[in-house]
């Protein structure tokens, strides 16, 4: 595991790594205390409740690796479940907003979407009678459940556990909102002024 | 070591062989393992159920025997998560639960829960009740990061962290796990965060075309020309980079901007100008000669002429408005006396 996150943190090294330590000096003197310090740490994900490691008695010591590279930031995770059964997407709802509120989530929005019906009118014999069809209907009913500002390691902990206890018969479509400074390379342009002038000059 | 349940004969005080049929009366019985032996004293006397007589032989095959259910000797306070910790279909004999299910029969009620494909078949939620989320969610507690708490509005997220990424990401059960729209990547800043002057920002404004949106001073990137979301990202952030460096280069053929091409209305130089120049020169008496180059000057510096170009200026870039129509006919009246 540990192999796999230095491979990830190698193809992360063009990211900026100084998110906090940058912020700490924009941030006035007062609050940079509750900070965490400047280097964020991503958490490894394995949790051994999900590892089956065939042993009898229960849990170990929690499997915690803290790497060195930076955490992402999530203004907005957007879970949209559908499925045919409207019983189901309650439970499930009432599941997830539960879960949330346990790991100390901000639930943003738990909404309904409109259901939505696709109909069909087929023939009902295989060959003649055309005067006499049969109709069939699709109905797919949506669950959105918003939560915002939540950090990557965070998401993904809460992310494989919902999808893990996804029912059968349940879809989910994840819609993430990642914030991020301005890169080094567009922080100053390459080509200065006075560059320009000399050569609109010769 | 797999003890059946059916093997094993119960054997009451009378000595009789007989089987278990159904939920039997109470009786004293000590749990061992899956098998249940029982004495066979039962608190009702005499009431035995007959059992069905003893069909064949006896030791040719081995009958199922009823036994009482799990449920029976489940307490109120047991341990929940115990009975379903994992997704597991729906036991009736492991639900102390009189649960009811299906289409009622004419004049009944909907069928018991032995027996009952119905509620088999929809998913239940009995491995997810809030005592065993807390569980989970106590033990994955350590892998969870907080939020930082200087962060704790939007406009400090749009301060600090301008740009944002969108993707999707999809579940769903089919032929295959693969969803085609995951590579889809949006990216979304605002002109207002970069580092940019008045030139570098017109020109990159036309550059991007439909992808700014001027009210909201958005410039959207959405790419999935790659066919992996890694490789859509990094071409987004390529695109931005271009754009912004492209901006900041000034081409030889800038210079040939005409007065059609400018984005917005500028007063300097333009037919509003001379014209207002011409009528006040005219509005002078006659016989003073003066320089050209001097009268424009002061004509230029004076207050209500300064008024009617922000006037104009405002007709021509805002539309016509109410309070700009008005402002117009103020400046028009003061600078012509009336």
């Amino acid at each position: 595991m540990t192999a796999s996150m230095r491979i990830a943190s190698v193809r992360l090294l063009s990211k900026t790594r100084h998110y906090f330590s940058s912020e700490v000096a924009v941030q006035p003197g007062a609050r940079t205390v509750h900070h965490q310090p400047a280097s964020t740490r991503n958490v490894c994900l394995i949790p051994v409740a999900f590892l089956h490691k065939g042993r009898a008695y229960g849990t170990q010591s929690s499997s915690v690796t803290v790497t060195e590279e930076p955490d992402l930031l999530f203004q907005k995770l957007s879970v949209l479940v559908k499925s045919h059964d409207k019983a189901v997407l309650d439970s499930y709802e009432f599941f997830a907003t539960l879960a949330a509120k346990e790991l100390g989530l901000t639930l943003a929005k738990v909404f309904e979407p409109p259901k939505n019906i696709e109909r069909l009118t087929l023939l009902k014999s295989v060959h003649i009678f055309k005067k006499h069809r049969v109709q069939y209907e699709m109905r797919t009913h949506y669950r959105c459940i918003e939560i915002s500002r939540i950090t990557g390691s965070t998401s993904r902990v809460y992310l494989e556990y919902i999808q893990r206890n996804l029912p059968e018969g349940v879809a989910m479509e994840v819609t993430k909102t990642a914030i991020e400074k301005v890169p080094d390379h567009i922080q100053m342009p390459l080509w200065s002024v006075q560059s320009q002038e000399k050569q609109g000059s010769q | 070591m797999a003890i059946y349940q059916d093997s094993i004969r119960v054997q009451d005080c009378f000595g009789t062989l007989h089987k278990r049929a159904g939920p039997s009366p109470p009786a004293v019985s000590f749990p061992v393992g899956r098998a249940a032996y029982s004495l066979g004293l039962t608190a009702s006397n005499g009431v035995e159920r007959q059992g069905l007589p003893e069909r064949g032989n006896q030791g040719q095959r081995r009958q199922r025997r009823a036994v009482e259910p799990r449920t029976e000797r489940m307490t109120v306070d047991q341990d929940w998560t115990a009975v379903y910790p994992t997704a597991a279909s729906f036991k009736p004999n492991s639900v102390p639960l009189p649960v009811r299910m299906g289409y009622p029969v004419k004049r009944g009620v909907p069928p018991a829960k032995k027996g009952n494909l119905e509620l088999i078949k929809i998913p239940n939620f009995l491995h997810l009740t809030p005592e065993a989320i807390k569980k989970h969610c106590e033990a994955l507690k350590p892998f969870c990061t907080e939020w930082p708490a200087a962060l704790d509005s939007d406009a400090k997220c749009e301060e600090h962290f301008p740009i944002q990424v969108e993707s999707k990401a999809y579940v769903s059960a089919g032929p295959s796990l693969r969803n085609p729209n995951a590579r889809i990547i949006t990216l979304t800043v605002k002109l207002s965060s970069l580092n940019l002057d008045e030139h570098a920002r017109k020109k990159l404004i036309r550059l991007s075309g439909e992808r700014y949106n001027k009210d909201t001073d958005t410039l959207t990137i959405t790419t999935d020309s790659c066919p992996m979301k890694q490789q859509n990202y990094d071409y987004a952030m390529y695109l931005l980079t271009v754009l912004y460096h492209e901006s900041w280069k000034t081409e030889a053929w800038e210079k040939e901007k005409t007065r059609a091409d400018m984005e917005e209305y500028v007063w300097e130089d333009s037919p509003s100008q001379k014209n207002i120049l011409e009528t006040l020169l005219r509005m002078r008496p006659l016989g003073e000669k003066e320089e050209e180059g001097e009268v424009r000057e002061e004509l230029l510096g004076r207050v209500e002429v300064q008024e009617y170009k922000d006037s104009v200026t405002k007709l021509k870039n805002e539309g016509e408005t109410e309070t700009n129509m008005q402002q117009y006919k103020e400046a028009v009246k003061k600078l012509l006396n009336i």
